[in-house]
């Protein structure tokens, strides 16, 4: 039995306060001081922590495997806050043990954006990667490991090998997520299922007094993982599950010093990379027509557009984004793209379940819902109207006043429903 | 239970907290006598008997006003002794488990009762003398919110934020406090469409603490912005020739109205019309118009220092001061229609889950707190 172990490692840009008086000021949408404050907090807790941990272990354990994805908006935020830890990753790097999953710059739902917005935001994630790392991606996950056959597509179209989804029951239908998979619209394309029941004991559940397992240790979960059926378990996890959810005093960072050898005391286990699990054999053919994630109990979009507040402002969103690509601004694109990372949309959750409700409230940097719409509004509008006068410069006003004809302002899938892009 | 005003008569939220209290209580089982100093007839309520001081030999009688303001300070005096006087002296204990006060009318005499007759005393504090001064109180109330906040057994304040003032202005120990909040009664849901579209109500007295200047020079921010907004002043007060002036300077004329005191059913078709509610206190012990706006769907901007903001999610809360993050929150509401349109569903939602039956059931446990101090039950 293969086990891999993922680890996620995001943080968006955050808006600051921008008020609609703000609008038409030259006032900044972001507070980087702020942003990189946040981000040394968390790393002080858990990136440099936990990082550590994993780098002694890829260098003392020649048998243990690890797979980050870092996303775009992350690196760049550790390039500012703290190049040591793009010094550690480095060094993860050069022991050929660690593999790096490609994903959006900025960390989107670009998939729900009008082409060729997904693509060129893997690509400008891929360029990242092999800026600071000399390395390629061969497998793909996008925002929340989404997933569907329009992606897997996609996928392929793009050279990948395979993507990592979510290994949700209801999908499956009885079958075990502990195989390698293949589309079925895409049959060259493997696809890896994260076993949410072994990576929830983790994330959620570690810390959990009233949990009947309590506590876990590295062995009793190394041993659940040998008797699980099938040829692979893929653990995925969110990285701050070490140190931020659960704080150290929890012994989540013995617990992640202790599982690499834990697993390999194990008869029967063993590490492996993501290019390890994908040349196992492929063990059934998966096809899953709308987008799959791994929030929430639902499993679908309905965290970042489960509520009208959310879909009016992607809509905002998708309409500015023509326009800026219209404008034809560098910056204002790269603004825009910030905008597009998915938690903005987060922030708007208005629950419905308690339980999720509450994780959401953990991560916002608003004091409501309400109030994350109405600045991300403010910021779209000051948006719109900088790229309007961009795209007035461009067209200047023929002298008779009348202004020149401009191309439709309206975005080719105007009044469509979501729907993942096809290439 | 001691208190002041009581429906039909009232002329703040005082009276109609008293009877909402008093008949869900009543619906759990407690019978309440409820002591004013003014005759009735009240309305009715299961489980609740009325008593006052019988009229005097000599002078006016009833008084001519429930508001105390109308009154010299010769016949204040002279209402307030007689009333306390008369509740220390009222025959007893009988059955009477525990006296419950509101605010500082009948501390004194309360106090006085309790003693003599061996049962708690818990009082109710809606607001303090030194928040409605702006801290110039009146010596006499001062001293009898004193005797209350000392001689009283728990004390229930109604809001987090009039507690943490009671330690920090009254020195009431935070071990004595208990918070219920207020609640309102469930108003009719009003389909969204039917709303203005572009209307902003301020409805409440016009004193200095309710700091009705930051809302109009807030409506002149946004007037420029939101060609079609009006606002919409309801109440009076002694702020009112002022507030007028300020918005013909403010160049408001043509935008603001002043409706003046307005009655309950104007009341609530205002709630029910409106796009957007301000009340930007400087100190709102608890703001019980904002929660008949949440209840009502009205999406709702209040001051940070409001009771109400604690029990709400669904609102916008601004530094009083803060008269560019009011237009801010304002010119948001009107422009942004899905904003308005799902917080006001989602404020009245979040609203009408606590209600009467909830604090009511709360101001019991307190009750059953204060006379388990003493080794009773209820």
């Amino acid at each position: 039995m293969k086990v891999v172990l993922g680890l996620h490692l995001h943080q968006p840009w955050r808006l600051a306060r921008f008020r609609y008086l703000d609008i038409g000021s030259d006032r900044p949408y972001f507070d980087e001081d702020h942003n990189l404050a946040l981000f040394r907090e968390i790393s002080q807790r858990s990136y440099r922590p936990a990082l550590g941990i994993l780098e002694r272990t890829l260098r003392d354990e020649a048998e243990f495997r690890l797979a980050l994805s870092l996303s775009g908006v992350w690196l760049e935020q550790a390039r500012r806050a703290e190049p040591e830890l793009l010094n550690l990753l480095e060094s993860m790097a050069r022991t050929g043990r660690l593999s790096l999953l490609a994903e959006t710059f900025h960390h989107s739902l670009a998939f729900l954006l009008p082409p060729p917005e997904l693509q060129e935001q893997v690509d400008l994630h891929r360029k990242a990667l092999w800026e600071t790392f000399s390395r390629e991606s061969t497998v793909l996950r996008l925002t929340e490991l989404a997933y569907s056959d329009d992606l897997a597509r996609f996928a392929a179209s793009q050279g990948f090998l395979g993507m990592v989804a979510e290994g949700w029951d209801t999908w499956l239908k009885g079958r075990s997520p502990n195989h390698l998979f293949a589309s079925s619209v895409a049959p060259e394309l493997r696809v890896l299922l994260r076993n949410y029941r072994l990576s929830d004991d983790i994330g959620f559940r570690f810390s959990a007094r009233d949990w009947s397992e309590y506590p876990l240790t590295a062995e009793k979960f190394s041993r659940w993982i040998s008797r699980s059926d099938g040829e692979v378990v893929s653990l995925f996890l969110d990285f701050e599950t070490f140190g931020e959810h659960h704080r150290a005093e929890t012994g989540i960072l013995d617990f992640l010093g202790e599982l690499p050898r834990a697993v390999l005391r194990e008869t029967g286990l063993e590490w492996a990379s993501l290019e390890e699990a994908l040349r196992l054999p492929v063990r059934g053919h998966l096809s899953h027509p709308k987008v799959l994630t791994w929030a929430d109990r639902s499993r679908d979009l309905g965290a970042w557009l489960g509520n009208d507040l959310q879909i009016s402002a992607f809509e905002a969103l998708k309409k500015v984004g023509t326009l800026v690509r219209l404008a034809g601004d560098r910056d204002l694109l790269e603004t825009w793209r910030r905008l597009t990372t998915s938690d903005h949309l987060y922030y708007m959750y208005l629950g419905g379940d308690r339980q999720d409700a509450e994780v959401h409230r953990h991560f916002s940097s608003y004091s409501s819902p309400f109030d994350a719409y109405a600045n991300f509004m403010n910021v779209l509008t000051d948006l719109r109207q900088r790229a309007q006068a961009a795209l007035d410069r461009g067209h200047p006003k023929p002298r008779g006043g009348k202004r020149a004809a401009r191309p439709s302002m309206t975005p080719p899938d105007a009044g469509r429903p979501f729907r993942g892009t096809a290439p | 239970m001691v208190g002041w005003e009581f429906p039909p008569f009232h002329s703040g939220g005082l009276g109609v907290h008293c009877y909402e209290l008093t008949r869900e209580l009543g619906r759990l089982g407690h019978r309440i006598t409820f002591v004013t100093p003014f005759e009735g007839p009240f309305h009715p309520v299961e489980g609740v008997q009325f008593r006052s001081p019988p009229r005097p030999r000599r002078g006016r009688s009833p008084p001519a006003s429930y508001d105390l303001g109308r009154l010299t300070p010769r016949e204040r005096r002279n209402l307030l002794e007689r009333y306390n006087d008369w509740i220390a002296g009222l025959e007893g204990p009988g059955d009477y488990d525990l006296i419950h006060v509101h605010d500082w009318f009948g501390t004194v005499g309360s106090s006085r009762l309790a003693r003599r007759w061996r049962i708690p005393f818990v009082m109710t504090v809606h607001s303090t003398e030194l928040d409605r001064s702006l801290d110039h109180p009146d010596r006499e109330i001062w001293e009898r919110e004193m005797v209350g906040l000392r001689s009283s057994d728990l004390i229930i304040a109604v809001s987090r934020h009039l507690a943490q003032e009671l330690q920090d202005r009254y020195g009431v120990p935070e071990e004595k406090i208990r918070v219920v909040y207020n609640a309102v009664r469930p108003s009719a849901r009003v389909r969204h469409s039917l709303r203005a579209e572009q209307t902003v109500l301020y409805l409440g007295r016009l004193t200095l603490m309710k700091n009705v200047e930051t809302f109009l020079r807030a409506a002149a921010r946004v007037a420029p912005l939101v060609p079609g907004a009006r606002f919409i002043v309801a109440g009076d007060g002694p702020e009112y020739p002022r507030l007028r002036d300020l918005a013909q300077h403010l160049g408001l004329s043509e935008r603001v109205v002043f409706l003046g005191h307005v009655s309950d059913e104007e009341r609530a078709v205002l709630l029910a019309t409106a796009s957007v509610f301000v009340l930007p206190s400087v100190v709102e012990p608890f703001g019980i118009a904002a929660l008949e706006a949440l209840v009502s769907g009205l999406p709702t901007i209040v001051s940070k220092t409001s009771g109400v903001a604690e029990v709400a999610n669904a609102i916008f809360a601004v530094d009083f001061w803060d008269t560019e993050e009011f237009a801010s929150r304002t010119a948001e509401l009107l422009l942004y229609p899905t904003l308005r349109r799902v917080m006001g569903e989602a404020a009245r939602e979040e609203a009408l889950r606590d209600g009467w039956p909830e604090r009511a059931r709360e101001t019991a446990r307190v009750y059953a707190e204060a006379l388990a101090a003493r080794g009773r039950t209820l």
